[in-house]
């Protein structure tokens, strides 16, 4: 009987290990080997060997150790504001109670969009000449900006367009966890006195964490891989502020044709990443135990 | 017993769902294969040429019974739209055009099918076209493989009432003892703009400017270049990208793109920039010269009837084309030649010239009902004879990456002009 369900147990996962294999393993497996030749898209074939060397070009790139430091700043920064604005309005919805469904919907629009198609309509509305932002605030009197052209504002503005378009997913998940919150601890803590805000550091905070570490890593993972908002708002410009490691490695394997140093590159990247993902897979793991 | 039946169904589910799948991701596509024998696929760039084309096409798939189907794509897209295509072992496009900077890449991967054989047996003939165009978007080291489709050579686009304007005119001779439109050097150019946008303030800049990186800058900035009597390279292959031509060059670019132009133009495309002289924003523009039709079409500008063509002040222009081309791994070779026969006929180029195409035949360029209707295009014939073009090389749309860069590092300040150059120099060092 053990033995039959055991083989049952195989022939259901074959099909899920197949493509796992053929999306995921060997895209990952050839991306690697590349990583350690000179593989040019111009060539057939894989090169020749060169090692190492791909990952020491890359480390000594100026332009690469740029893009990661940019995308540092970007990550760090729109990781914590929209985790906080998507915290305070979160807090908001769940405490309205006419009209919530049609407030959610309403905030949730940007997420619905495709970051091509932000990134489009933000540079239409941005145009320092003719776009709608500079106008509204030149009838308040305030001169408008350059603000993608701009080497001091572009990243910003760049981060500003990127949480307006999170900000939503961090409220559906946050709200998600705030409606799932059991209701006794509030009533014991309301009989014993305590106010909304001791309420709300006491119980919200510590009963929510879990749901903020996952939301937190899962954007923060996807914030080190922007790059569809980078290209259509300002190709890594002005100069090279804007740059990102993404955009950085798009430019290697599609215009310059080095899938070699571009994988090298995707490898590093992916060093980043991989702690996240791994810290990501522990907390969810303590949840569910 | 039913229960082994219902787990053989899933597992049949499963791997008919698995199989479907992974099928659909490799295989390839059946529907073009069968309906392959008479219908032509084309790549092409959502231009207004494309337009023109477009606009012909039902006389073709008329006259020979072939269907044409043209995807008009934005330009951002097109280069890896075709290289994804390109690696495969068949092409979802017959016939694609190919950007003049792209050619050497092209050709050195063996992408583009020569059209030697297929020229010298229908007996097309290729000495129609201006010499320049061929050589930049026809033919590498003697073999043909593209037939030059649109020029996009760049020209100083210009507001005849703001350049003749009296008052203007008279104010800026009073301070500089110069006449405004005298372009005879871009040093004279760039201190009229600046002029022009110190008088007009908000209303108007001198010139409007395209920064964004990568291509919009680089081949804005090539005019600057050849104007000044810079180049990439000298005539034995030497690296001129950082000589003190070029660098002035940079630093007259720099100095009407800070004191000049709207503050906007460090990040404008060439659509952003365009809707900046089309809604009376500037009085001039370093751009494509088909950007004059459209200036003068009052359905898309409010300074229709306001505009005009010159050779850049400095006196040497940016050329550059497209070229048709048929990919090496083309499904239907004789049929897209058929199409490229007719579209670039003399009759058809014609047409699209008379509705606002860019022509690269010397003879449709010099024809009367051509001229009449497009007066500019004599203007543009004379620039184009004279203009430079951007190397072909194998890495040249790296070249334009890195140019672009370091040219908006020089905008931006980061860089001097000479170290943004240098940069550019170090880097070409290592390209083919």
């Amino acid at each position: 009987m053990k033995s039959i369900r055991k083989s049952n147990f195989l022939l259901f996962m074959l099909p899920s290990v197949i493509a796992l294999l053929l999306v995921l393993a060997i895209p990952l497996g050839y991306s690697l080997i590349t990583s350690f030749f000179d593989t040019n898209l111009k060539y057939q074939g894989l090169g020749e060997f060169v090692g190492l060397q791909n990952y020491i070009d890359v480390i000594k790139d100026v332009y690469f150790r740029d893009s990661v430091k940019t995308t540092l700043i970007f990550t760090v920064g729109v990781v914590i504001l929209e985790f906080l604005a998507g915290l305070v309005i979160a807090l908001l919805l769940n405490n309205i109670r006419k009209g919530r469904n049609l407030f959610f919907t309403i905030i949730i629009v940007p997420m619905m969009i495709t970051p091509i198609a932000v990134g489009l309509i933000w540079r239409l509305l941005l145009h320092s000449d003719l776009g709608i932002v500079n106008y509204v605030l030149s009838l308040f009197g305030i001169s408008g900006k350059a603000w993608l052209a701009d080497a001091s504002l572009a990243l910003k503005t760049v981060m500003f367009i990127d949480i307006w378009q999170n900000v939503p997913y961090m409220v559906l998940v946050i709200l998600a966890g705030l409606v799932t919150l059991p209701t006794e601890p509030y009533e014991a803590a309301a009989i014993d006195g305590a106010s909304r805000t001791q309420s709300f550091f006491r119980l919200t905070i510590p009963m929510m964490l879990p749901t903020f570490s996952v939301v937190l890593l899962l954007r923060t993972i996807t914030a080190l891989k922007t790059y569809d908002l980078i290209f259509v708002l300002t190709r890594g410009g002005p100069g090279s502020t804007t740059e990102v490691i993404s955009y950085h490695i798009y430019q290697q394997a599609f215009r310059y044709l080095e899938i070699g140093k571009a994988s090298a590159m995707s490898y590093l990247l992916l060093l980043l990443i991989i702690p996240i993902a791994f810290l990501f897979i522990k907390i969810s793991r303590s949840r569910t135990v | 017993m039913k229960r082994t039946s219902v787990r053989i169904l899933s597992l049949l589910f499963a791997t008919v769902l698995l199989l479907s799948f992974v099928l659909s991701g490799c295989g390839g596509n059946s529907d073009e294969d069968t309906t392959s024998q008479n219908t032509i696929n084309i790549l092409m760039e959502d231009v207004p040429d494309t337009q023109c084309v477009i606009d012909n096409i039902a006389d073709f798939e008329e006259a020979t019974g072939i269907t044409v189907n043209i995807e008009s794509v934005n330009y951002s897209s097109m280069h890896e739209k075709i290289l994804t295509q390109m690696l495969s072992s068949t092409n979802a496009y017959d016939i694609i055009v190919v950007d003049c900077y792209w050619v050497g890449e092209f050709v050195a991967a063996g992408w583009i099918e020569p059209l030697d054989s297929m020229i010298e047996s229908s007996g097309f003939d290729t000495s129609v076209y201006i010499d320049s165009m061929m050589n930049m978007v026809g033919q590498v080291d003697g073999t043909t493989y593209m037939l030059p489709f649109y020029n996009y050579m760049l020209a100083l686009i210009y507001r005849t009432d703001i350049w003749s304007d009296p008052e203007l005119a008279e104010g800026y001779k009073n301070e500089t003892g110069k006449d405004l439109a005298a372009w005879d050097s871009l040093e004279d150019y760039v201190e009229a703009c600046k002029y022009i946008t110190s008088v007009k303030g908000d209303e108007m800049a001198g010139a409007v400017m395209q920064g964004l990186r990568p291509d919009p800058i680089a081949m804005e900035w090539c005019n600057y270049l050849f104007s000044c009597g810079g180049d990439f390279y000298d005539a034995s292959g030497n690296i001129t990208i950082n000589s003190p031509e070029a660098v002035k060059a940079l630093e007259l670019y720099v100095d009407n793109m800070t004191n000049a132009a709207p503050a906007g133009s460090p990040g404008y495309g060439f659509d952003e920039a365009f809707n900046v002289m089309a809604q009376g924003g500037a009085a001039s523009y370093v751009t494509y010269n088909w950007m004059l039709p459209k200036l003068e079409n009052s359905a898309e500008s409010n300074v229709a009837g306001l505009c005009d063509v010159a050779q850049i002040p400095g006196g040497v222009s940016l050329n550059a084309g497209w070229g048709w081309a048929i990919p090496h791994n083309a499904a239907n070779k004789e049929l897209s030649w058929k199409f490229l026969e007719w579209v670039e006929s003399f009759d058809v180029c014609k047409a699209r010239a008379l509705s606002g195409g860019s022509p690269t035949r010397s003879d449709v360029m010099s024809d009367a009902d051509v001229l009449a209707a497009c007066p500019y295009l004599d203007t543009v014939k004379s620039i184009m004879e004279t203009s430079k073009m951007i190397p072909i090389m194998e890495d040249a749309p790296q070249l334009i990456e890195v140019l672009g860069r370091e040219l908006s590092e020089a905008v931006t300040g980061a860089k001097t002009a000479q170290e943004a150059l240098d940069t550019v120099a170090e880097e070409m060092a290592s390209m083919t």
